[in-house]
């Protein structure tokens, strides 16, 4: 401060700092005209009469406004230190070489973008272990892959190559690219941005992938809500994602969602965006689809592959939920991995049957924007419309689950249509019986069938290879994708690790205890063994093993038995409490006869050489089985009856 | 005094000590009006404040940036501001040359701030003696001198007690130049004024196309260019910080982290103007001698037809 004194030596008080400071800045060179050029013309009575426009030294200030020099130096420092804006500097990083600064098209840096704090906190989920993170990179398996950078590699080298096809509606590389950049010029329109979660509840049609691509453009994140969702599932997910917006139909085949989501006490959620009939206080999706100020005009932000893209939840729907967060270092690595190993071209049409909503069916859709192939929809799965678009598209790649076959063998679909276009199916989502995945190839001879097994929290974690020939892929999921690792630990649970790997679920601590292992290692929960050759079959569900009285089996293969059965169609056992034994096994069947009990069951499993002590001790019929989206079986859901009272 | 410089009259020693300085790298020196300086400088910032015995004040410009720097990005083209370093040197040169040859005292004059005084004001206004020299004349950029041959410079200068004729200032200022002045009778604003990064320069052409009237926020231009004053703000932002994190953004924000180079290893660079109303300015970049190459093919030319 002014020669060392402190302000009780110099005589100045807060008040007088107050009172004087804006004066004696003014006053100060801080704050300079110049009229005319009095210095040049040496037109000294007009600089005396200008000194105090000109900028005043402290003395000269001081006489002016009768304070003493140092109470006037002190108080232009103050007034120099509180007004001084170090921000102000950082506008000249950004210039220079060619760049001119203008002020209608500069925002000062406390203004610009900041995450919300629910966009923050998603981020965070995104912790990946330092060493793996820089393996990934040094390995190439974590690149700079975005989905709009594959997308406008397409609509740039190949844009009247197909991107979609939905019966007779074929659009074009280009035509995506245009609908995808006005889409997400019109969500930002809405206020929505980087960081925001948008759900979306849509079938597999054209306005879900624009959407997911538009979503993906902006920075944002998708969540995925499933068709058969409903109020209760609504309320969970899109509160535990904070959902900022919903895409949905107006009408989901007599379920009005729009109309839903908006009867809902969700504070976070800002837009309800409808396809179909209008409905009030929701937002019009061609509307915005339409937008004139398309996200490359209005310069938004390209997306980086970090940046988490996608939340998807495995399983509590209603309680406690697992959201899944993935980034493109996760999803887009292992799908451009992946697009060699199942050697899949631009050449390619491929179908999945799964909905979108699961991450099976968009790993499909990555690897078909990676390679550029062909995205063939099939709006709702049902047996003939799978065959139908299959033979009509001439699909060449199939993804789809074993039930999804087996329906379709069972309705004799293969030999009513034309199936001879596929070259490859992927079947995955549970485990594939061996004699289907046999019957299949015997179908489609010229198709290579191959079995990928893969999470939510992986994507495609194992797969047979399309060389590999039907028997290993009708007994084994193969070996581990590139840039995945898996083990088998001594509970029989494969374990995976990789740079397809989610960091950590959202927002749910203890399912993130419970999901790794102390080296970081996923606990599957499936039961596995490994052949000699490498390849991983997949047997069951760690928390299916029934444990009889420390007797320990996994049931899968009474289960299998049990399908072969000519009077039972599907068939689940799982454990029931015991307070003697601990547990002991229940088997929940779906049969064509009725009066099927458990006696004929046993007798049956007996004859097929099963152990007494692994026959289920209680038979339970049902009408039907509770189903995911890719047809596996929920066991959770199977509610064991009250026993009648004896 | 040796027996070559007893023999000088004032006129001669004046262009000695002049030529000396061109020769030696100046493109214009010229001698400030004492009697003017010491009206016009405020006191304590008077020459005879620094030196009581002064007689003369010489002023000496050297040329601004070469035309490659100013195509480099605003935070390459602040290293370049340690050009002023050159015409320090000739200016102490000159000041020996002073003693040696007519056995007066000469000082180069410090070019310091005035640390007493704040960061704002020069111990002396080096500006102040290159205009009232005749070797530059107040821009609408602040107070940026120009020159009608050479553009933008910068300046040292010499007191001594030896009395020498003075000059006068130029008679006409360079600034406006005509396409400035075309340029703001159509959006009402000259390019330095458009340009500045933080809009710290305004004012007003008259019909004659002439400066009226210039205003200038020094305090915000000093924002961009006075990095000293930005450390303890950063430091009492970061002391003023709710938390942890806070304290750490404000320490160790990447854009921060350039001033803290700035004032360590790299410092020297940036404590001048920001440039970018020179970077815009025609005749800082276009004067007919503003270019380093031009010039010397000028010098060459004039070489050959001696
Ligand atoms: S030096 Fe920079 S901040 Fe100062 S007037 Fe020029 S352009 Fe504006
Ligand atoms: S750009 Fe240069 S010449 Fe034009 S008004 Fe500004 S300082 Fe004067």
């Amino acid at each position: 401060m002014a020669r060392g004194l402190n302000r009780q030596q110099i005589g100045v008080t807060n008040a007088m700092v107050d009172s004087y400071g804006d004066l004696i800045f003014q006053l100060s060179h801080n704050m300079q005209t110049r009229r005319g050029d009095p210095i040049r013309e040496l037109d000294f009575a007009a600089i005396e009469a200008s000194r105090a426009e000109l900028g005043m030294s402290d003395g000269q200030i001081a006489a002016r406004v009768g304070l003493s020099e140092p109470q006037v130096m002190y108080i232009r420092n103050m007034m120099e230190r509180r007004n001084f804006n170090t921000r102000h500097f950082q506008r000249l990083l950004e210039l220079g070489g060619g760049k001119r600064f203008r002020e209608e098209r500069f925002t000062n840096h406390a203004d610009r973008f900041e995450y919300h704090e629910d966009a923050i906190a998603l981020r965070e989920a995104m912790t990946f272990a330092p060493d793996r993170a820089r393996h990934y990179a040094e390995q190439g398996w974590w690149a700079d892959d975005t989905m709009s950078g594959w997308l406008a590699g397409h609509v740039s080298e190949r844009p009247d190559a197909p991107a979609i096809i939905q019966g007779d509606l074929v659009i074009n590389y280009a035509d995506l690219g245009d609908r995808v950049d006005r889409l997400a010029g019109g969500l930002h329109g809405l206020g929505l941005g980087q960081g925001d979660v948008i759900a979306v509840q849509l079938p597999n049609i054209v306005e879900y992938l624009v959407s997911y691509l538009a979503i993906a453009r902006l920075g944002a994140v998708m969540t995925t809500l499933y068709m058969p969702h409903r109020a209760r599932e609504f309320e969970t997910l899109l509160g535990h994602s904070r959902a900022r917006a919903l895409i949905c139909l107006s009408d989901a085949g007599g379920f009005p969602a729009a109309e839903t989501a908006l009867g809902l006490e969700l504070p976070k959620l800002q837009s309800v965006i409808a396809i179909g009939a209008p409905i009030s206080g929701a937002v019009a999706f061609e509307e915005l689809a339409g937008a004139s100020a398309s996200a490359d005009k209005l310069k938004l932000p390209l997306p980086v592959a970090a940046d988490p893209f996608l939340l998807l939840y495995t399983s509590g729907t209603t309680a406690s939920p697992k959201a899944v967060p993935h980034n493109s270092h996760t999803m887009l690595g292992n799908a451009r991995l992946g697009a060699g190993e199942h050697q899949l071209t631009a050449n390619d049409v491929i179908v999945s049957a799964p909905p979108f909503g699961h991450l099976f069916a968009l790993y499909s859709f990555h690897l078909a924007l990676y390679t550029g192939a062909a995205n063939l929809l099939l709006a709702n799965f049902t047996p003939p419309d799978l065959a139908a678009t299959v033979e009509t598209g001439k699909a060449t790649a199939l993804f789809t689950a074993p039930a999804h076959m087996a329906a379709c063998l069972g309705m004799g679909l293969f030999d009513k249509h034309d199936w001879s276009s596929l070259t490859l199916a992927i079947l995955s989502g549970s485990a594939v019986p061996a004699d289907m995945a046999h019957a299949v190839a015997a179908k489609i001879p010229n198709c290579a069938i191959t079995q990928l097994w893969g999470m939510t929290e992986t994507q495609g974690g194992l797969y047979s290879r399309p060389g590999d020939g039907i028997d290993i892929a009708a007994g084994s999921a193969g070996h581990p994708a590139p840039g995945a690792e898996a083990r088998i630990s001594d509970e029989g649970e494969l374990q995976v690790r990789g740079s397809m790997l989610f960091p950590s679920y959202f927002d749910n601590p203890g399912a993130n205890d419970a999901a790794f292992t102390n080296d970081g290692w996923f606990r599957s929960g499936d039961l596995a063994a490994e052949d000699d050759a490498g390849n991983i079959a997949i047997t069951g569900r760690i928390k299916d093993i029934i444990n009889r009285g420390g007797v320990k089996y996994n049931p899968r293969e009474i289960e299998d038995l049990l399908d072969g059965h000519p009077e039972i169609v599907q068939s689940a056992i799982v454990p029931m409490p015991d307070d003697v034994l601990g547990e002991r096994a229940c088997c929940f069947a779906v049969a064509t006869d009725k009066n099927l009990d458990l006696n004929r069951v046993c007798a049956y499993l007996l004859e097929k050489g099963i152990a007494k002590t692994k026959l289920p001790e209680r038979l339970v019929l049902v009408d039907e089985m509770p189903m995911t989206p890719t047809r596996k079986i929920i066991k959770g859901r199977l509610i064991l009856p009250e026993l009648p009272q004896t | 005094m040796d027996k070559d410089a007893a023999k000088d009259s004032a006129e001669d020693a004046k262009k000695t000590i002049l030529d000396y300085c061109l020769r030696k790298g100046a493109l214009a020196a010229g001698v400030a009006d004492l009697d003017a300086l010491e009206r016009i400088a405020p006191p304590g910032h008077r020459p005879s404040d620094l030196m009581p015995k002064v007689k003369s004040v010489i002023s000496l410009g050297v040329g601004g940036q070469t035309q490659g720097a100013w195509s480099v990005p605003a935070k390459a083209m602040g290293y370049f501001g340690s050009t002023e370093t050159r015409a320090y040197t000739i200016a102490y040169g000159a000041a020996f040359l002073i003693e040696g040859r007519y056995q007066t005292p000469a000082i180069y004059c410090p070019p310091d701030m005035d640390n007493e005084k704040g960061p704002r004001v020069p111990l002396q206004s080096l500006k102040l003696h290159a205009e009232v020299a005749g070797i530059g004349a107040r821009s609408l950029a602040g107070d940026i001198l120009l020159h009608p041959e050479f553009g933008y410079m910068y300046f040292a200068s010499i007191f001594t007690e030896l009395e020498l004729p003075p000059d006068q200032p130029m008679e006409t200022n360079p600034c406006p130049a005509p396409s400035c002045v075309s340029m703001y009778r159509q959006i009402g604003r000259t390019p330095c004024q458009k340009f500045c990064p933080v809009q710290c320069l305004s004012g007003s052409i008259d019909e004659d196309g002439k400066q009226a009237e210039m205003h200038y926020d020094m305090a915000a231009c000093a924002e961009m260019s006075q990095q000293y004053e930005a450390v303890p703000a950063m430091l009492a932002e970061a002391m003023a910080a709710e938390d942890a994190q806070g304290r750490e953004d404000a320490l160790f924000d990447p854009d921060n982290k350039l001033l803290w180079y700035k004032m360590s290893v790299g410092s020297g660079g940036l404590l001048a103007q920001c440039f970018e109303c020179m970077r815009v300015c025609p005749i800082a970049t276009q004067a007919p001698q503003a270019d380093p190459i031009r010039r010397s093919i000028a010098q060459t030319n004039s070489g050959e037809s001696d």
